[in-house]
Protein backbone atom coordinates (compact mmCIF):
# COMPACT_ATOMS: atom_id res chain seq x y z
CA UNK A 1 0.00 0.00 0.00
CA UNK A 2 2.64 2.60 0.69
CA UNK A 3 4.17 1.83 -2.16
CA UNK A 4 1.15 4.38 -3.75
CA UNK A 5 1.85 7.14 -1.54
CA UNK A 6 2.08 9.83 -3.70
CA UNK A 7 -1.22 8.85 -5.13
CA UNK A 8 -2.55 9.09 -1.66
CA UNK A 9 -0.70 12.36 -1.20
CA UNK A 10 -2.76 13.99 -4.34
CA UNK A 11 -6.22 12.02 -3.39
CA UNK A 12 -6.12 13.60 0.13
CA UNK A 13 -4.65 17.04 -1.44
CA UNK A 14 -7.69 16.84 -3.90
CA UNK A 15 -9.90 15.93 -1.75
CA UNK A 16 -8.68 18.84 0.86
CA UNK A 17 -8.89 21.60 -1.92
CA UNK A 18 -12.36 20.02 -3.46
CA UNK A 19 -13.42 20.82 1.03
CA UNK A 20 -11.75 24.34 1.12
CA UNK A 21 -13.63 25.39 -2.43
CA UNK A 22 -16.75 27.84 -1.62
CA UNK A 23 -19.58 26.80 -3.90
CA UNK A 24 -20.30 28.89 -7.03
CA UNK A 25 -23.02 31.15 -5.59
CA UNK A 26 -25.02 30.79 -9.32
CA UNK A 27 -25.05 26.89 -9.18
CA UNK A 28 -26.90 27.55 -5.44
CA UNK A 29 -30.66 27.07 -6.20
CA UNK A 30 -32.65 29.84 -4.61
CA UNK A 31 -35.00 27.94 -2.24
CA UNK A 32 -37.13 31.11 -3.17
CA UNK A 33 -37.67 30.36 -6.48
CA UNK A 34 -41.38 29.38 -7.88
CA UNK A 35 -42.60 30.84 -4.07
CA UNK A 36 -43.51 34.16 -3.27
CA UNK A 37 -41.24 37.00 -2.79
CA UNK A 38 -40.79 37.96 0.72
CA UNK A 39 -42.82 41.01 1.30
CA UNK A 40 -40.96 44.49 2.29
CA UNK A 41 -41.48 48.12 2.75
CA UNK A 42 -38.03 50.22 3.38
CA UNK A 43 -37.33 53.82 3.02
CA UNK A 44 -36.62 55.22 -0.34
CA UNK A 45 -33.09 57.20 -0.90
CA UNK A 46 -33.94 60.76 -1.07
CA UNK A 47 -33.88 61.62 -4.84
CA UNK A 48 -36.88 59.15 -5.51
CA UNK A 49 -39.20 60.27 -2.42
CA UNK A 50 -41.17 63.38 -4.21
CA UNK A 51 -42.13 60.57 -6.82
CA UNK A 52 -42.41 57.53 -5.03
CA UNK A 53 -43.24 58.42 -1.57
CA UNK A 54 -41.40 57.82 2.05
CA UNK A 55 -41.03 54.41 1.30
CA UNK A 56 -41.26 51.39 -1.08
CA UNK A 57 -40.91 47.66 -1.36
CA UNK A 58 -42.58 44.53 -2.43
CA UNK A 59 -46.20 44.08 -1.49
CA UNK A 60 -49.26 41.50 -2.06
CA UNK A 61 -51.04 43.79 -4.27
CA UNK A 62 -48.65 45.33 -6.91
CA UNK A 63 -49.98 43.69 -9.36
CA UNK A 64 -47.31 44.03 -12.28
CA UNK A 65 -43.79 42.41 -12.59
CA UNK A 66 -40.81 43.07 -10.67
CA UNK A 67 -36.65 43.20 -11.40
CA UNK A 68 -35.22 43.27 -7.80
CA UNK A 69 -31.75 44.64 -8.09
CA UNK A 70 -29.45 44.39 -4.95
CA UNK A 71 -26.74 46.42 -5.05
CA UNK A 72 -23.98 48.78 -3.10
CA UNK A 73 -21.80 51.88 -4.34
CA UNK A 74 -18.94 49.84 -3.47
CA UNK A 75 -19.71 46.81 -5.76
CA UNK A 76 -17.63 47.10 -9.05
CA UNK A 77 -19.97 44.98 -11.13
CA UNK A 78 -23.13 47.14 -10.06
CA UNK A 79 -21.64 49.94 -11.58
CA UNK A 80 -20.95 48.09 -14.84
CA UNK A 81 -24.71 46.65 -14.53
CA UNK A 82 -26.38 49.89 -13.51
CA UNK A 83 -26.57 52.12 -16.78
CA UNK A 84 -28.20 48.90 -18.28
CA UNK A 85 -30.63 48.39 -15.58
CA UNK A 86 -31.42 52.18 -16.18
CA UNK A 87 -31.51 51.65 -19.72
CA UNK A 88 -34.42 48.70 -19.47
CA UNK A 89 -36.34 50.41 -16.75
CA UNK A 90 -36.46 53.57 -19.25
CA UNK A 91 -37.79 51.31 -22.33
CA UNK A 92 -40.32 49.14 -19.95
CA UNK A 93 -41.20 51.43 -17.04
CA UNK A 94 -44.65 50.76 -18.10
CA UNK A 95 -45.02 47.43 -17.65
CA UNK A 96 -42.14 46.36 -15.24
CA UNK A 97 -41.34 47.41 -11.74
CA UNK A 98 -37.33 48.07 -11.80
CA UNK A 99 -36.68 48.53 -7.70
CA UNK A 100 -33.02 48.71 -6.21
CA UNK A 101 -32.33 47.54 -3.07
CA UNK A 102 -28.89 49.46 -1.19
CA UNK A 103 -27.48 47.50 1.18
CA UNK A 104 -24.64 47.74 3.72
CA UNK A 105 -23.69 50.43 2.30
CA UNK A 106 -23.33 54.37 3.91
CA UNK A 107 -26.15 56.68 2.05
CA UNK A 108 -24.26 59.26 0.75
CA UNK A 109 -22.18 56.49 -1.21
CA UNK A 110 -25.47 55.41 -2.23
CA UNK A 111 -26.39 58.88 -3.25
CA UNK A 112 -23.21 59.53 -5.14
CA UNK A 113 -23.15 56.91 -6.84
CA UNK A 114 -27.40 57.00 -8.02
CA UNK A 115 -26.11 60.60 -8.94
CA UNK A 116 -22.96 59.26 -10.64
CA UNK A 117 -25.36 57.17 -13.51
CA UNK A 118 -28.51 59.12 -13.28
CA UNK A 119 -30.70 55.99 -11.89
CA UNK A 120 -34.07 56.95 -12.02
CA UNK A 121 -35.41 53.92 -11.05
CA UNK A 122 -36.46 54.02 -7.75
CA UNK A 123 -34.19 52.33 -4.69
CA UNK A 124 -34.62 51.97 -1.24
CA UNK A 125 -32.12 51.89 1.30
CA UNK A 126 -31.59 48.61 3.43
CA UNK A 127 -28.41 49.61 5.63
CA UNK A 128 -28.41 46.22 7.41
CA UNK A 129 -28.75 43.94 4.49
CA UNK A 130 -31.90 42.47 6.35
CA UNK A 131 -34.13 42.44 3.30
CA UNK A 132 -30.62 40.83 1.68
CA UNK A 133 -30.93 38.02 3.90
CA UNK A 134 -34.64 37.79 3.84
CA UNK A 135 -34.00 36.55 0.14
CA UNK A 136 -30.88 34.59 0.72
CA UNK A 137 -28.92 36.47 -1.20
CA UNK A 138 -25.11 35.32 -1.44
CA UNK A 139 -23.60 39.31 -2.49
CA UNK A 140 -23.95 41.84 -4.59
CA UNK A 141 -25.03 42.56 -6.80
CA UNK A 142 -28.55 40.12 -7.20
CA UNK A 143 -30.90 40.10 -9.23
CA UNK A 144 -34.36 38.40 -8.25
CA UNK A 145 -37.53 38.29 -11.46
CA UNK A 146 -40.88 38.45 -9.84
CA UNK A 147 -43.78 38.09 -11.63
CA UNK A 148 -47.19 40.17 -11.48
CA UNK A 149 -48.40 37.29 -9.20
CA UNK A 150 -45.40 38.20 -6.49
CA UNK A 151 -43.72 34.67 -7.43
CA UNK A 152 -40.47 34.40 -7.89
CA UNK A 153 -39.25 33.28 -11.18
CA UNK A 154 -35.89 33.28 -11.17
CA UNK A 155 -32.67 34.93 -9.41
CA UNK A 156 -29.24 35.81 -11.07
CA UNK A 157 -26.49 36.36 -9.14
CA UNK A 158 -23.54 38.83 -9.99
CA UNK A 159 -23.04 41.19 -13.42
CA UNK A 160 -26.69 40.81 -15.95
CA UNK A 161 -26.07 40.70 -19.41
CA UNK A 162 -28.33 42.60 -21.56
CA UNK A 163 -29.79 39.26 -23.30
CA UNK A 164 -30.07 37.50 -19.41
CA UNK A 165 -32.17 40.96 -18.94
CA UNK A 166 -33.85 40.50 -21.55
CA UNK A 167 -34.41 36.58 -21.19
CA UNK A 168 -35.91 37.04 -17.72
CA UNK A 169 -38.46 40.05 -19.22
CA UNK A 170 -39.32 37.62 -21.81
CA UNK A 171 -40.71 35.26 -18.65
CA UNK A 172 -43.04 37.86 -17.21
CA UNK A 173 -43.74 40.54 -20.12
CA UNK A 174 -47.48 39.73 -20.99
CA UNK B 1 7.40 -4.96 6.05
CA UNK B 2 10.40 -3.98 4.44
CA UNK B 3 13.25 -1.62 6.00
CA UNK B 4 12.43 0.77 2.83
CA UNK B 5 8.13 0.36 3.81
CA UNK B 6 9.46 1.09 7.30
CA UNK B 7 11.79 4.49 6.38
CA UNK B 8 8.94 5.28 4.27
CA UNK B 9 6.20 5.16 7.08
CA UNK B 10 8.14 7.13 10.03
CA UNK B 11 8.71 9.70 6.99
CA UNK B 12 5.06 9.97 6.37
CA UNK B 13 4.18 10.07 10.24
CA UNK B 14 6.70 12.64 11.22
CA UNK B 15 5.10 14.92 8.82
CA UNK B 16 1.75 14.16 9.80
CA UNK B 17 2.58 14.81 13.23
CA UNK B 18 4.19 18.27 12.17
CA UNK B 19 0.97 18.99 10.27
CA UNK B 20 -0.89 18.01 13.43
CA UNK B 21 0.94 20.60 15.67
CA UNK B 22 1.05 23.16 12.88
CA UNK B 23 -2.93 23.22 13.11
CA UNK B 24 -3.13 23.35 16.89
CA UNK B 25 -0.82 26.39 16.99
CA UNK B 26 -2.70 27.98 13.71
CA UNK B 27 -6.07 27.80 15.79
CA UNK B 28 -7.54 31.17 16.24
CA UNK B 29 -7.91 32.22 19.92
CA UNK B 30 -11.44 31.81 20.96
CA UNK B 31 -14.20 33.99 19.81
CA UNK B 32 -14.86 36.50 22.64
CA UNK B 33 -18.18 38.04 21.76
CA UNK B 34 -18.49 41.76 22.21
CA UNK B 35 -21.03 42.44 24.80
CA UNK B 36 -24.20 43.27 23.20
CA UNK B 37 -23.94 39.37 21.75
CA UNK B 38 -24.49 36.73 24.32
CA UNK B 39 -22.55 33.31 23.60
CA UNK B 40 -25.16 31.93 22.96
CA UNK B 41 -25.40 33.43 19.67
CA UNK B 42 -22.15 32.78 18.57
CA UNK B 43 -23.14 29.00 19.49
CA UNK B 44 -25.65 29.26 16.96
CA UNK B 45 -24.04 31.41 14.38
CA UNK B 46 -20.88 28.71 14.59
CA UNK B 47 -23.37 26.34 13.08
CA UNK B 48 -24.14 28.38 9.95
CA UNK B 49 -22.15 29.34 6.98
CA UNK B 50 -21.43 33.28 6.30
CA UNK B 51 -22.49 33.28 2.98
CA UNK B 52 -20.57 35.83 1.25
CA UNK B 53 -17.47 34.10 2.83
CA UNK B 54 -14.69 30.95 2.29
CA UNK B 55 -14.52 28.74 4.98
CA UNK B 56 -15.88 30.82 7.77
CA UNK B 57 -18.92 30.31 9.90
CA UNK B 58 -21.47 33.48 10.86
CA UNK B 59 -20.09 33.71 14.39
CA UNK B 60 -16.27 34.05 12.98
CA UNK B 61 -16.72 36.64 10.19
CA UNK B 62 -16.61 40.27 10.75
CA UNK B 63 -18.87 40.96 7.17
CA UNK B 64 -21.29 42.83 7.25
CA UNK B 65 -23.63 39.77 6.35
CA UNK B 66 -22.48 37.79 9.48
CA UNK B 67 -22.65 40.69 11.33
CA UNK B 68 -27.00 40.65 10.77
CA UNK B 69 -27.25 36.99 10.83
CA UNK B 70 -26.12 37.51 14.45
CA UNK B 71 -28.29 40.01 14.53
CA UNK B 72 -31.24 38.09 13.93
CA UNK B 73 -30.50 35.46 16.00
CA UNK B 74 -30.24 37.48 19.17
CA UNK B 75 -33.40 38.92 18.44
CA UNK B 76 -34.97 35.70 17.84
CA UNK B 77 -33.91 34.39 20.93
CA UNK B 78 -35.13 37.57 22.79
CA UNK B 79 -38.02 36.94 21.27
CA UNK B 80 -38.10 32.92 22.56
CA UNK B 81 -37.72 31.21 19.45
CA UNK B 82 -35.68 27.89 19.77
CA UNK B 83 -32.03 27.07 18.67
CA UNK B 84 -34.11 24.98 15.95
CA UNK B 85 -36.83 27.55 14.84
CA UNK B 86 -33.47 30.03 14.42
CA UNK B 87 -31.81 26.99 12.36
CA UNK B 88 -34.75 26.76 10.36
CA UNK B 89 -35.45 30.45 9.59
CA UNK B 90 -32.09 30.27 7.58
CA UNK B 91 -33.04 27.12 6.13
CA UNK B 92 -36.03 28.71 4.62
CA UNK B 93 -33.49 31.32 3.03
CA UNK B 94 -30.94 29.60 1.79
CA UNK B 95 -31.86 26.26 2.40
CA UNK B 96 -29.61 23.24 3.72
CA UNK B 97 -26.34 24.61 2.04
CA UNK B 98 -26.15 27.73 4.91
CA UNK B 99 -25.65 24.61 7.85
CA UNK B 100 -22.49 23.42 8.75
CA UNK B 101 -24.32 19.96 9.65
CA UNK B 102 -26.68 19.54 7.22
CA UNK B 103 -29.38 16.89 8.00
CA UNK B 104 -29.14 13.18 6.74
CA UNK B 105 -31.60 13.26 3.84
CA UNK B 106 -30.80 12.75 -0.14
CA UNK B 107 -27.68 13.04 -1.00
CA UNK B 108 -26.23 14.09 2.43
CA UNK B 109 -27.81 10.98 3.74
CA UNK B 110 -25.14 8.44 1.14
CA UNK B 111 -22.40 11.11 2.32
CA UNK B 112 -23.00 9.98 5.61
CA UNK B 113 -23.43 6.16 5.11
CA UNK B 114 -20.78 5.88 2.41
CA UNK B 115 -18.19 5.38 5.45
CA UNK B 116 -20.59 2.44 6.76
CA UNK B 117 -21.16 0.94 3.02
CA UNK B 118 -17.54 1.45 2.68
CA UNK B 119 -16.90 -0.54 6.11
CA UNK B 120 -19.15 -3.15 4.70
CA UNK B 121 -17.67 -3.70 1.73
CA UNK B 122 -14.77 -4.64 3.14
CA UNK B 123 -16.05 -6.55 5.69
CA UNK B 124 -17.58 -8.73 2.81
CA UNK B 125 -14.63 -8.38 0.76
CA UNK B 126 -12.33 -10.09 3.41
CA UNK B 127 -15.27 -12.54 4.28
CA UNK B 128 -15.41 -13.48 0.80
CA UNK B 129 -11.89 -14.00 0.93
CA UNK B 130 -10.72 -15.91 4.00
CA UNK B 131 -13.88 -18.18 2.70
CA UNK B 132 -12.00 -18.99 -0.25
CA UNK B 133 -8.84 -19.24 1.38
CA UNK B 134 -10.68 -21.93 3.42
CA UNK B 135 -12.19 -23.65 0.97
CA UNK B 136 -8.74 -23.92 -0.99
CA UNK B 137 -7.55 -25.33 2.56
CA UNK B 138 -9.96 -28.03 2.46
CA UNK B 139 -10.22 -28.86 -1.27
CA UNK B 140 -7.25 -31.39 -1.65
CA UNK B 141 -8.73 -33.78 1.04
CA UNK B 142 -12.18 -33.92 -0.06
CA UNK B 143 -12.09 -33.96 -4.06
CA UNK B 144 -8.93 -36.70 -4.14
CA UNK B 145 -10.74 -39.27 -5.79
CA UNK B 146 -10.01 -43.19 -4.14
CA UNK B 147 -8.63 -43.93 -7.77
CA UNK B 148 -6.07 -41.06 -7.12
CA UNK B 149 -4.75 -42.03 -3.90
CA UNK B 150 -4.78 -45.54 -4.80
CA UNK B 151 -2.66 -44.14 -7.50
CA UNK B 152 -0.47 -41.88 -5.21
CA UNK B 153 0.13 -44.86 -2.99
CA UNK B 154 1.09 -47.19 -5.61
CA UNK B 155 3.54 -45.05 -7.15
CA UNK B 156 4.84 -44.49 -3.46
CA UNK B 157 5.34 -47.99 -2.58
CA UNK B 158 6.72 -49.21 -6.00
CA UNK B 159 10.13 -50.65 -6.67
CA UNK B 160 11.55 -47.87 -8.50
CA UNK B 161 10.83 -45.45 -5.62
CA UNK B 162 12.55 -47.88 -3.05
CA UNK B 163 15.81 -48.27 -4.77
Amino acid sequence: MLRFWPIWVLLLGGLFYWGMQRPNPNELKSVLKGRPAPTFSLPLLEPYRAKYGAEMGIREDLNRPVVLNIWASWCLPCRTEAPLLERFHQQYKDQVLFLGVNVQDKESEALRFVQQYGLTFPSVYDERGRIGIEYGYYGVPETFIIDRNGIVLERHTGELSEAQLQQYLRQVLP
Amino acid sequence: MKRKDMGLLRWLVGWLMLFCAHLVLAQPSPNTPPPDFSPRVFEIARELRCPVCQGESAAESNAGIALEMRRIIAEQLAQGKTEAEIRQFFVDRYGDWILYKPPARGLTLWVWLSPLLGLGLLGFGLWRYLARVGAQAKAPVADVSEEEIARLEAELHSPKRQS
